[in-house]
């Protein structure tokens, strides 16, 4: 597998989408949280330095002068300390607080402002540079002025996570990355399967297959799709190639016949009435091998589905009529009986003409096959609610284990040799039962062979 | 007749144009598409013969341009596709009739000598007379010299067809599509046996014989053999 083929892949675009949805919606979720605790925060801060400004401006009423100055230094002496104190005499000179002076523009109203302190005010060590800071600052009685600052001290807890997180985002998204290349892989690796079985396929060998790979999903369905396909290709190609088989077979035989006798014919002078007999054989002939190869290709058709064009309402009783009407005659020239067992308003969808082949096939066989006397009958009706029609005559029969076997192409039966017909018959009535999903059966008539087709229930 | 035969495979245009000259008929020869447009349109033809599969213009274009042209001279369509959607393609095209290769030389006479009668004025008879056979097409009902002669439906609407291409040849497989409307091979004689079923019935009691055999094509209804 190649990179740029893994960069060019789905998956791994869709993994890249996701993954900048993901920063995105962090980083918002992350402002947002941001935000709210700060202002939290502030509130909190403020208020606490509100109070303490007032605390010390109580504390100045109610003492005297220097004890001011002494409560800002044991405030700042604590550890714990996080303001800044400014006590500046009325003249402006620095009481206590260690501040350079008393910074301009800020209001002494008790209030809490934000406000920027120029570094070099703020007692030494404890900023590099000015400082934004929340300051509420008071005027006392005997004209002293008291300024309490909060050391900015950011959330640390909340700091530290998010800086976690921005550390452990490049983290994420390789994490993503990964995954991403994984499942690309993983689905290149599958279609490379498929794309290789179709290769193969391609190459000749049509009885490859697609893998299944037992996950149920939508690969699986996707090859099972595929599988069904080749299937269906696999049996119209073998079907071809049976159809070239039996054009090579049976159709050789006779035109190899056919050359011969009119070679023959010409290797002498004959008289007009022998050249005339010749070519009038040479014609039953060739309309013999035109016979036997328009039934080849038609069923070659009907196996490919390639006459569904013909597909209308057929009306099974009318059809059995016509039939009937049209072979009757050829059936009692040979003493037979034709029986019509009407069924009147059974329809099915499918190709009349087709049908009617497949029946006039039937009828064809068993005018042929059934002893002078005997009686054939051609049955319309339903079945458990199922359109039915079927073929019985009082002949022979066929063996059971014989029954499947003259379904098959080119199949005649030892003791109808002496019959006229290409074998073809049977084989394009199966073709017909199955291009209508109708199911073909032969039984036993007791005597007789009773051929019938049951198609898939219409009236339900 | 005037037939023009638009057929680019040489050697079957060769005997094709032999054959129905020997059998009297005046043909004209296009080999190709083109050619073909245009001696259609400009000719006077009883009947074309037009190969479906035609270099510069196949056979069903050049019967719809004549037919956009109101010419309706009528079209005989010939192809090696011979499925009943290419019929139907054919016909609706405006082609008159089809036929599918290959196929027998008296078929293709018998098919071209049906599509030139039917374009004299035919006036839909109540009764049909040949010799003293006459059918009566509203009553159902067939006597010969006076004698009612009882037939079933099939033979009824068999002896019509025949009546009404009375003198024409008409092959088994005319008869099996256009009385029966099969468009399939039935392998076995049924029709000669119907033939002869019905010569039993109009012919056997009867001189002269007026269902005749023509060897090697088909049937024909006539008075003189």
């Amino acid at each position: 597998m190649n990179r740029p083929r893994l960069l060019r892949t789905t998956a791994l675009r869709i993994a890249l989408r996701y993954l900048l949805a993901y920063a995105l919606v962090l980083g918002a979720a992350l402002g947002a949280m941001f935000w709210w605790t700060q202002g939290r925060h502030d509130t909190q801060r403020d208020a606490a330095l509100k109070a303490e400004l007032s605390r010390l401006v109580d504390a100045a009423h109610g003492s005297a002068g220097a004890t001011l100055a002494d409560a800002i230094a044991a405030r700042m002496a604590q550890p714990t300390n996080t303001h800044l104190y400014l006590l500046v005499a009325a003249d402006g000179a620095v009481l206590a607080g260690g501040w350079l002076r008393w910074p301009e523009d800020v209001d002494a109203d008790g209030d809490v402002h934000r406000q920027w302190i120029d570094e070099e005010l703020l007692p030494p060590g404890r900023f590099d540079d000015d400082a934004y800071l929340p300051v509420a600052a008071s005027r006392l009685e005997d004209g002293r002025r008291l300024l309490v600052a909060a050391v900015v001290d950011q959330p640390g807890a909340l700091y530290e996570s998010a800086e976690y997180l921005l550390e452990s985002l490049p983290l994420a998204l390789l994490l993503a990355l990964a995954i991403g290349a994984h499942t690309a892989y993983a689905i290149l690796r599958r279609m490379d399967v498929i794309g290789r079985t179709a290769g193969e396929i391609m190459g000749g060998d049509l009885s490859r297959r697609v893998p299944v790979w037992g996950h149920d999903d939508e690969f699986d369905a996707l090859a099972l799709r595929l599988n069904a396909m080749l299937d269906r290709v696999q049996q119209l190609v073998r079907g071809m190639r049976e159809v070239t088989d039996n054009i090579a077979h049976d159709l050789r035989s006779p035109l190899a016949r056919l050359r011969n006798q009119l070679e023959v014919s010409l290797l002498e002078r004959r008289s007009a009435e022998d050249y005339r007999n010749t070519l009038a054989r040479a014609i039953d002939d060739c309309e013999q091998l035109i016979r036997t190869f328009n039934a080849l290709l038609g069923i070659a058709q009907i196996e490919a589905g390639s006459r569904r064009g013909e597909w209308t309402t057929v009306d099974l009783g009318a059809l059995a009529d016509d039939l009937a009407e049209l072979y009757a005659p050829a059936a009692e020239d040979k003493g037979q009986t034709l029986l019509r067992d009407n069924g009147r308003g059974v329809t099915v969808a499918g190709s009349r003409q087709l049908l009617a082949q497949a029946l006039g096939n039937l009828l064809d066989n068993a005018v042929k096959y059934t002893p002078e006397g005997g009686t054939i009958r051609l049955r319309v009706g339903r079945v458990d609610g199922a359109p039915c029609i079927s073929v019985a005559d009082s002949g022979p029969g066929i063996p059971a284990t014989e029954r499947e076997h003259v379904l098959e192409r080119f199949v005649r039966l030892q003791d109808s040799r002496d019959a006229t017909g290409n074998g073809l018959g049977l084989s394009l009535v199966k073709a017909v039962a199955a291009m209508h999903k109708a199911g073909l059966t032969l039984s036993d008539a007791h005597p007789g062979l009773i051929v019938s087709l049951r198609f898939a229930d219409r009236a339900a | 007749m005037r037939i023009l035969l638009i057929e680019d495979d040489t050697r079957a245009a060769e005997y094709l144009v032999k054959g129905l000259r020997e059998c009297g008929h005046v043909v004209d020869h296009a080999a190709d598409g083109h050619d073909g447009l245009h001696l259609a349109l400009t000719g006077r033809y009883d009947v074309i013969v037009a190969d479906r599969l035609l270099p510069g213009r196949d056979g069903l274009s050049i019967v719809r341009m004549l037919r956009a042209d109101n010419n309706a001279t009528p079209v005989l369509v010939l192809s090696a596709l011979g499925e009943v959607d290419d019929r139907v393609a054919g016909l609706r095209a405006g082609g008159d009739d089809y036929l599918t290769k290959p196929y027998s030389f008296a078929e293709l006479l018998a098919r071209l000598d049906a599509l030139c009668r039917r374009r004299q004025p035919y006036v839909a008879e109540r009764a049909m007379q040949v010799a003293d056979l006459v059918l009566d097409v509203h009553g159902q009902t067939v006597t010969r010299a006076g004698h009612p002669i009882r037939l079933q439906p099939g033979e009824f609407r068999l002896l019509e067809f025949l009546m009404r291409h009375a003198d024409q040849v008409v092959t088994r497989t005319m008869l099996l599509e256009q009385v029966w409307d099969f468009h399939f091979d039935p392998h076995t004689n049924v029709i000669d046996v119907q033939i002869s079923r019905l010569r039993g019935k109009i012919d056997k009691d009867f001189q002269p014989p007026l269902l005749h055999t023509v060897r090697g094509a088909g049937y024909k209804l006539s008075e003189s053999p």
